[in-house]
């Protein structure tokens, strides 16, 4: 009558782990409750010109780069929720509601069941993700005419599913040392506010931007050409929120030159320069840097939170 | 002998408190072992310990012949473990956690197809299987921690107060169940605050305190460990000396001494030897009204051991 462990592969183990937390992410009304709020902002993406025509009175123009230029649809602090919402429970609500306990009684390694849970996060987004963006395609389609590049359109929902994960290992690492959903979203939350909003404000009074390259988030603003109201330069973002769009700027403005101001604030007054240039570089060294930054934090935060998970004692 | 769990200096602290110390525990295969001990005994520690949930600060520990070390799978795949008052997770539906779960245990697809339906037949289940857990009553989520610790069909059922949370008739079938998968060859190992069902149960006892066994073995070599006479108390009508004389003559019986109504008889053997006392009783002309055996059951090993144990400190 007993069981031969003959086929007990690893590859089954770990997809019994991956149904185990899809299932539980997809029943999360908090996660549903994401999902809706995701349609919503990317809805009022589509809109966004309708409702400045509605304003303005200014017809709405044909825009045939609305698609590739919208980034799902989404922005970094939506990719920080979603990432909160859907690993905020993964490790800490398992050990908070005692269900780590037979979970981990069974014969499946903790390597197995923790990377089985991020992939399972890892699908869940990448799903949520894809659907938005067909959202955005056919939307994009139908208020603003035929879209160009759409072939790179992929680029954007990997770009958009990276950005997440930088947030989703942030979380995790938190959950992990603290075994307290509480203390790893409010920690998460505050790691989202010091990088996006005091540190953009303190990169550009003090023109100390370039840090912001270096941590997860939006990191700073440059501009390919020159400013407003100097010029009509493109703004590009940084950080590792931007990493889908910067993606396809590069592969359809490969020789582009980045440029970082400082704001001056002297400058408001007549005669004074309001932005103060720093520095340039090519837009390939900007990918480079955020995708190697993206990297080094995701493969560095899991890896901490492994560790710590493999260790953990479950006295609960 | 060969064994299915078996520690030696077993230690385990938190902080300055040492939850389990240098315990030497051996259960043997094929018997139902019952774990006895009062709240914070460090019976949850050491069955923590056996299922990879805690790692011991020091002894050795082998489980079903294999070293158990740290985070290792093919160990767990051999035993079964119902946590105390299991926690499920609440998401998923109660024929879907015990898919998973067999999945984790490396169960084929037919294997589980086969297993599960008994398994919530056996549990009572059958009928609130597409249920999610989280709708289920306590003893109901009961039910199915017991139902996943046999989902593998282990060689080591682990089972860690399986009656909290159970109504009269649960624990009776849970009882039946353990009687159940002993037959079977499976060995049981059960830690329980309940000394009857630890008695109607269990072939073997260890009895445990502060972290320490004061007394492991057949119920009957615990109970002989413990000295004091075990005594018949009984109602007599019609109780006179010729009753107490013929009790007397009875080759086990040491002391026999009438009070009343009441009949008190010190024995020598830990047998049950009500009927032959009764037998005496009536040829002496007397009529038995009740009879109570007292110091045998393991309520009484279990506090005069506790007792043994305060008066060894004081």
């Amino acid at each position: 009558m007993k069981m031969s462990a003959s086929h007990t592969s690893w590859t089954t183990k770990f997809l019994a782990v991956v149904t185990y937390e899809i299932l539980w992410n997809i029943r999360k009304k908090k996660f549903l409750g994401m999902f809706i709020v995701a349609f919503a902002f990317a809805t009022l993406s589509l809109a966004g010109s309708y409702i400045a025509s509605a304003i303005t009175g200014q017809p709405v123009q044909q825009n045939p780069d609305f698609v590739i230029s919208s980034n799902v649809g989404l922005g970094g602090f939506v990719f920080f929720l979603f990432a909160m919402v859907t690993v905020m429970n993964t490790i800490s609500a398992e050990f908070e509601s005692g269900t780590i306990v037979p979970l981990l009684a069974k014969p499946v390694s903790r390597t197995t069941v923790f990377f089985g849970k991020l992939f399972a996060s890892f699908l869940t987004l990448l799903a949520t993700y894809f659907f938005l963006l067909i959202y955005m395609a056919i939307g994009g389609f139908v208020a603003y005419g035929p879209q160009n590049n759409l072939h790179l359109v992929p680029l954007s929902l990997l770009g958009a599913v990276f950005s997440t994960l930088i947030w989703i290992s942030i979380v995790l690492l938190l959950g992990a040392l603290s075994k307290s959903s509480l203390m790893a979203a409010l920690g998460a939350l505050g790691i989202w506010l010091g990088t996006t909003i005091i540190g953009s404000i303190l990169g550009a009074l003090l023109g100390l931007g370039w840090f912001l390259t270096y941590i997860p988030g939006p990191g700073t603003s440059g501009y390919v050409g020159e400013p407003p109201p100097l010029g009509m330069g493109t703004v590009v973002s940084t950080g590792t929120d931007s990493i889908g769009p910067n993606l396809i700027n590069y592969i359809l403005h490969p020789s582009w030159e980045v440029t970082y101001y400082k704001l001056n604030l002297g400058g408001m007054t007549p005669g004074q320069v309001l932005w103060e240039r720093l520095y340039s570089e090519p837009f390939s060294a900007l990918i480079l840097k955020s995708v190697a930054v993206a990297i080094t934090y995701f493969v560095v935060f899991v890896g901490i939170s492994w560790f710590v998970f493999r260790r953990a004692q479950i006295t609960e | 002998m060969e064994l299915a769990i078996e520690t030696t200096g077993l230690t385990k602290r938190y902080g300055s408190l040492t939850a389990v110390d240098k315990l030497d525990l051996k259960v043997e295969r094929n018997t139902i072992h019952g774990f006895l001990g009062p709240n914070g005994a460090g019976k949850t520690t050491t069955i923590k310990i056996l299922v990879g949930l805690l790692k011991p600060d020091g002894g050795k520990v082998t489980v079903l012949g294999q070293d158990l070390g740290w985070d290792k799978p093919e160990v767990r795949l051999r035993v079964g473990y119902m946590p105390e008052l299991p926690k499920l997770p609440k998401h998923l539906k109660g024929t879907e956690l015990l898919d998973i779960y067999g999945r984790m245990c490396g169960m084929t697809k037919e294997e589980r197809k086969k297993q599960i339906p008994e398994l919530l037949d056996v549990v009572g289940l059958r009928e609130r299987e597409n249920d999610l857990v989280g709708k289920y009553s306590k003893g109901m989520q009961q039910r199915l921690g017991m139902a996943q610790a046999l989902l593998n069909e282990p060689e080591l059922v682990i089972l860690d107060e399986p009656s909290i949370g159970l109504d009269p008739v649960g624990m009776v079938e849970v009882r039946e169940t353990m009687k159940g998968i002993s037959r079977e060859g499976v060995t049981v190992f059960l830690s329980s605050h309940l000394l009857h069902e630890v008695q109607q149960v269990c072939t073997h006892v260890t009895i445990l305190n502060k972290g320490v066994a004061l007394a492991s073995g057949t119920l009957k070599e615990i109970s002989a460990k413990i000295s004091g006479p075990v005594t018949i108390e009984a109602e007599v009508e019609k109780i006179s000396e010729a009753v107490v004389k013929k009790v007397k003559e009875l080759p086990f019986v040491t002391a026999a001494s009438a009070d009343g109504k009441k009949l008190l008889v010190e024995l020598d053997t830990r047998d049950d030897v009500r009927s032959e006392v009764s037998q005496a009783i009536t040829a002496g002309g007397g009529i038995v009204v009740s009879m109570n055996l007292k110091g045998e059951s393991l309520e009484d090993v279990f506090m005069g051991l506790l007792a043994k144990r305060k008066e060894g400190r004081s």
